[in-house]
Order: structure tokens, then C-alpha cells, then sequence
């Protein structure tokens, strides 16, 4: 039999070694799905790595991928950190998209392009934050869990959105289909490098990640937020409010993650509709973990999972290889980063005979 | 009679309805009382709910699919078991790494069948003299086997769990693992127990509602029923009798916006398909606040890993 004994020290190459192993056993389990199919996984890799990385165009849909990932995952790091299960991204995110888009195809007029964007910027972190922060006050006043108001919340936002779509909203010369009226040109996000769809929305994530990894590291606030993730009682000992930074943490979360989703229909789409963005939520959960709650690390994950989320739409495309495969290979290499925590802290130690 | 016979239906479909809720919640209730909290409800539903219509469809015989996805939600729940038992994981994140996967591997596999149909789907079975009680019977004895099924695992689990030795370590264990680990109960063998038969009880959830309620498959068919399960728990105050009352609420509500949109209603669909949402979002908070009012506590143990000292 086996035993854990702890580590009187973590080795720093173990740190490293364990995202790339679970990034690793992911795309392997991934490949073994892939195979049963009877298709070549070595082919599919290929072609997921082509049309994530392949060419500069490739690459600029991966950074389109990964802005809203950044977006979101620097949020998701604030409240992770205090032990908050902040799920509901994706309603924050649809959220983001609704309350902007209002303002995009409601009070336009006479809007500069600036202002305009100004005012769609505020709106969505406003709407992403409200979303955010109900959830937030449940939990601190009545102790409601977090958990599952947080996702029951992205279906009520999705179910939301599909009424405007259908209903209110809905773009009478659409043909049926559930989207708004084109945005005014002046809601749209300008494009910062031609022939691609990436946008000055790039540099709202690398300001998100900045301003993140100055609160965490640097601020008070960080501080605060490092105790009440090791010992909540011990910070409230020390005098500091638990409530006063939960809601903090969810408002700068929900706010990113609406601005995500402001990103997406200003920079992206051009319009709202029903499917925006379904798995960004879910993926920065993964994001965050992978790169051990850290605002830098962040990036280059997002990244990487911002191509296999690119790569794997195009596939689905030109290889019929279905989008499920991302979502197999997120989740054991989610898997095996939770399981393999312990091998920070412990080692395996081998026992022989019965006891 | 005519006039009876629409609420009749109505009561009739809350039960069906219902039954895919609460399968799931009483699995729950089983693995939280054990110290396990396993998120991954939805995904083992709908691995579950895929493999029972996988194999419904191929032998064409709805009881096999059932079993099946039955067997399909424990083995998927075992994956959760490992990482939160024996290497001691995180159980939230772990349980949302199984919900991924659950929607990962349905989506991938099930693709091709997507809009299929089941032939041969679980069909009522009359009860004698029972299903002839007016209104009751026409309710809940005349259903299918699944449907009884899930009557009976309700009394047997409010049996074993209030008046037996299994259920006596099964609540210790999840209100003080170390007190149970000195009295000679092996903490990993309940765990693991429980939550692989907290995995079973999901993968029923899925396999019905693919198999009897909804005979065909669409991509993340389940809609979040893993979730609605999840807080039925807190509903239920962790007890598998309050869980049918709460299972046969949310079944209602189901059913209800199934029948009003079959006879046309000016509603708009969004806001119907909502109110399941709305529903448990309300009644969480509810549940909440009485479970804090009213100081009933759940499981002590529950989220944290146990460590057996070594000696």
C-alpha cells in the first residue's frame, strides 16, 4: 500500500511540472477519445495546432479567444483567492453584453465614438458587477451558497437575453433569427492591427491583468485578501472585514467579466444575440487554476487556451471533429491539476505487507 | 371527467418530472452526508442521460438503457471520488471538472445523435387496486417502473440512513471522520461507497429523463437539472423524504411550462423556460435562511478531505 508523507520542502521544478503534465494527459486522454472514433487524433492535434498557431492569422483568433479569457480569469483570481466560488462568469459576461449593447442601440445619437465607448465600457462592468454582486449579498447576509446561485444566475442571464432576442430586441428584418439591429458604427471597437479581428479590447485585458496583479501584490487590499484566503477567522481576528472584501472582490469580478462580454459584441459580433461566448466562462475557471491563481501566469494560459478554443472551432469546421473535444480535454487537464496538488505538499511513500 | 383529465395529466407529468430531480438529489443528499460534496451532478446526469439513450437505442430495450446509465453515472462519479478521497483535491473544482467533462463527452460522442428518437421508450405500468384509488392512482399507480422504483429507493433510504447500522456510519463519518476512524469505520470506504452510489443515483436522473421523459437526444439535454438537484439538497435539509417533496415541486413547475406551451400560451417561451431557474434561485435562498434560522447544520465534514494519521 501507498501512504502520503509530507514534504518538508516543495520543489520549484514540481510547480512547473505539474500544469504542463495535466496539459499533457489531457490532449493524451483527448487523443484516446479521438481514436475510438476511428479518426487519426494525431491528425486532429495537427490541425488544431495549425489553426491555433499556424500562421499570424491563426494566432490573431487565438488572442481574440484569449482577451475575453484574461478578462474574466483576472476577476476569477480576486475572489478565488478568498476561497469565493464565483461561477457565474457567464451570466456576468452576458450581463455585460446586454447593458452595453442597450446603449449601443438605444442612445446613440449625437454619441462620439469615444464617448460612446466610454459610456458601453462603464455600462457593461456596471451590469457585470450587479450581476455579480447579488449572489455576493446573499451569501454575506443570509449564507446562501455562492455556488449555486452563481450558475443558476448564467441561466437566468441566458434566458434573459434569448427574451430580448426573440421579443423586444429582436432585429425585425432578421429573418427569424434571434439577434438585435446592427451596432452605429461608433459603438464598435476600432481594430488595432489590419486583416484581423483584434481590437483595442486587447489592451483592456493587459490593463485588467496589470491593475489585478498591483492589488494583489502590492495593495492592502491584496493583503487582506491573502489572509482571509489562508484563515477567515484569523482575518477577522486581525480586524479585517471579510464581508468588506468578498464584495469588492465580486464587484472588480463581475465587472471584468462584463466587460468581456462588452468586448465581444462591440468588438466582435456588432450586434447582440444568443450564442456569444457560452464556454468562456467555464474555461477561465480552468485558466485560473492552471496558472495557480496568478495574474501574469494568466496570460500566457489564456493563450493557450484561447488557441485550443480557436483551433478547436476551426476544426469543428473543416474536420467534423466535434467542439466537445475542447471541453475533454479542459476538464482532465482541470482533473489532474486538482488531484495533483497534494504532490506539492506530500510524497508517496510505499508501504510493504498488510497493515 | 374531461374537465379532471388536463389536471389529471398535469399531476401525472409533475411525478415523471419529477422523478428525473429526484434521483440525483437523493444521491446527493448520500455523498454530502458522507463529507463529499460532488458538483458534477449535471455532468454525471448527462452521461448518464447519453448512455441510456446510447444503449435504449441499440437494443432497443429501455430497461437495459436505464441500467446502463445508471452504471455510466457511478463510473463517471468515481473519477471525483478518486481525486476528493484518496489525493485529497479541492471538491468544488473537482465536481465543476466533472460537469465539464460530463458536457465534453456527450457533446463529442453524441453528436451523430442528435434528433434521434427512441422506438421502444418505458411505458406505464398499471398497479392493481392501487392505480383504481380515484385521482391518487391515475397520479402515481400508473406509471412506469422507473417511477416506482424511485418510491421505493425514497422509504429504503429513509430507512437505512435513519434506522441502521450503514446509516449510523455514514452520519458519523460525515459529522467527524476522526471519531469514526477511532470507532473502526473506514472513512475512505464510506466515502468512496457513498459517492460512487451518489454517481448511480445521478446517472438514474439522466438515463430517465432520456429514456422515458424526453426519448431523444439534444445536446446538454439535461439544462441545468444537475444544478436544480444540488440545491434541492439544501431544500431537503439533507433528508431523502423532504427531497421527493421538493423533486415533485420542481417536476410541477416542469411540467406546467411543458403543458402550457403545448396548448399555446401568449408567454413568451424565454420566460417560461426561466422559471425552473427563477423557482430554485427563490426557493435556495428560503432553504438558506431557514437552514440558519433554524441552526440545522450540514454535514460537518463536508468539503473536507480526511487524512488518516500514519503511524
Amino acid at each position: 500500500m501507498f501512504y502520503f508523507e509530507k514534504r518538508q520542502q516543495t520543489p520549484g521544478y514540481l510547480k512547473a511540472l505539474i500544469p504542463i503534465i495535466s496539459l499533457l494527459l489531457g490532449l493524451f486522454i483527448g487523443a484516446l477519445a479521438i481514436l475510438i472514433t476511428g479518426i487519426n487524433p494525431l491528425l486532429v492535434y495537427k490541425g488544431l495546432f495549425l489553426n491555433a498557431f499556424g500562421s499570424w492569422y491563426a494566432f490573431s483568433e487565438t488572442l481574440v479567444a484569449a482577451v475575453p479569457l484574461i478578462l474574466i480569469t483576472s476577476g476569477l483570481i480576486v475572489v478565488f483567492r478568498m476561497n469565493v466560488w464565483n461561477i457565474g462568469a457567464y451570466g456576468q459576461y452576458i450581463m455585460g453584453a446586454i447593458f452595453s449593447s442597450y446603449f449601443a442601440l438605444f442612445a446613440s445619437n449625437g454619441l462620439s465614438k469615444p464617448v460612446m465607448l466610454t459610456v458601453m465600457v462603464i455600462a457593461s462592468m456596471v451590469g457585470g458587477a450587479i450581476w455579480a454582486l447579488i449572489p455576493t449579498f446573499l451569501k454575506i447576509f443570509w449564507e446562501v451558497n455562492e455556488v449555486i446561485t452563481t450558475l443558476l444566475l448564467n441561466y437566468i442571464a441566458l434566458y434573459i437575453l434569448k427574451f430580448l432576442m426573440y421579443g423586444p430586441w429582436k432585429n425585425p428584418s432578421s429573418y427569424g433569427f434571434p439577434l438585435s439591429k446592427t451596432f452605429p458604427d461608433t459603438a464598435i471597437l476600432p481594430i488595432i492591427f489590419k486583416g484581423t479581428r483584434l481590437t483595442i479590447a486587447i489592451i483592456f485585458a493587459l490593463l485588467a491583468v496589470l491593475v489585478v496583479w498591483f492589488l494583489i501584490k502590492k495593495s492592502k487590499f491584496g493583503y487582506e485578501v491573502r489572509v482571509i484566503g489562508d484563515n477567515p477567522l484569523a482575518a477577522r481576528y486581525a480586524g479585517i472585514s471579510v464581508n468588506r472584501n468578498i464584495i469588492i472582490g465580486m464587484a472588480i469580478s463581475g465587472a471584468l467579466a462584463g466587460l468581456a462580454g462588452m468586448t465581444e459584441v462591440s468588438g466582435i459580433v456588432h450586434y447582440l444575440q444568443v450564442k456569444i461566448g457560452a464556454d468562456y466562462g467555464y474555461t477561465s475557471i480552468i485558466v485560473a487554476w492552471i496558472a495557480y491563481l496568478d495574474p501574469l501566469i494568466t496570460v500566457l494560459a489564456s493563450v493557450l487556451f484561447g488557441g485550443l478554443a480557436s483551433g478547436g472551432y476551426s476544426i469543428q469546421i473543416t474536420m467534423r471533429v466535434s467542439y466537445g473535444i475542447v471541453g475533454l480535454i479542459e476538464s482532465i487537464t482541470l482533473f489532474s491539476l486538482v488531484g495533483a496538488q497534494i504532490f506539492l505538499n506530500y510524497r508517496i511513500r510505499w508501504k510493504n505487507g498488510s497493515s | 371527467m374531461a374537465h379532471h383529465s388536463i389536471y389529471i395529466v398535469l399531476f401525472a407529468n409533475t411525478v415523471k418530472a419529477g422523478t428525473i430531480l429526484l434521483f440525483p438529489t437523493i444521491g446527493e443528499i448520500f455523498a454530502e452526508r458522507a463529507g463529499i460534496l460532488n458538483l458534477g451532478v449535471e455532468g454525471m446526469m448527462l452521461i448518464g442521460a447519453f448512455v441510456g439513450f446510447v444503449v435504449a437505442y441499440t437494443t432497443k430495450n429501455p430497461y437495459m438503457g436505464f441500467l446502463a446509465g445508471v452504471l455510466a453515472g457511478g463510473f463517471a462519479s468515481l473519477i471525483h471520488a478518486f481525486i476528493s478521497i484518496t489525493l485529497r483535491g479541492n471538491q468544488i473544482v473537482s465536481g465543476l471538472a466533472l460537469t465539464i467533462f460530463g458536457g465534453g463527452f456527450t457533446t463529442f460522442y453524441g453528436q451523430k445523435w442528435i434528433n434521434m428518437t427512441l422506438t421502444h421508450t418505458l411505458t406505464p405500468v398499471k398497479i392493481p387496486i392501487l392505480s383504481r384509488i380515484p385521482y391518487i392512482g391515475m397520479i402515481f399507480f400508473n406509471q412506469d417502473l422507473i417511477v416506482y422504483l424511485s418510491y421505493i429507493v425514497v422509504f429504503v433510504m429513509w430507512f437505512i440512513l435513519y434506522k441502521t447500522r450503514l446509516g449510523l456510519n455514514l452520519r458519523a463519518v460525515g459529522e467527524n471522520a476522526k471519531a469514526a476512524n477511532a470507532m473502526g469505520i473506514s472513512v475512505y470506504k464510506v466515502r468512496y461507497g457513498w459517492t460512487f452510489f451518489g454517481g448511480l443515483l445521478a446517472g438514474a436522473g439522466g438515463a430517465y429523463l432520456t429514456t422515458a421523459y424526453a426519448p431523444f437526444w439534444l445536446d446538454g439535454i439535461t439544462a441545468g437539472r444537475g444544478w436544480i438537484a444540488i440545491a434541492l439538497v439544501i431544500f431537503a435539509m439533507w433528508d431523502p423524504v423532504k427531497a421527493l417533496v421538493g423533486a415533485y415541486l420542481f417536476g410541477g413547475i416542469n411540467a406546467l411550462q411543458f403543458q402550457l406551451q403545448a396548448t399555446g400560451t401568449t408567454i413568451p417561451s424565454a420566460i417560461l423556460n426561466m422559471l425552473p431557474y427563477i423557482g430554485t434561485f427563490v426557493v435556495i435562498i428560503i432553504s438558506s435562511i431557514i437552514v440558519k434560522t433554524r441552526h440545522i447544520k450540514p454535514p460537518k465534514e463536508l468539503g473536507i478531505p480526511y487524512i488518516r494519521e500514519e503511524k
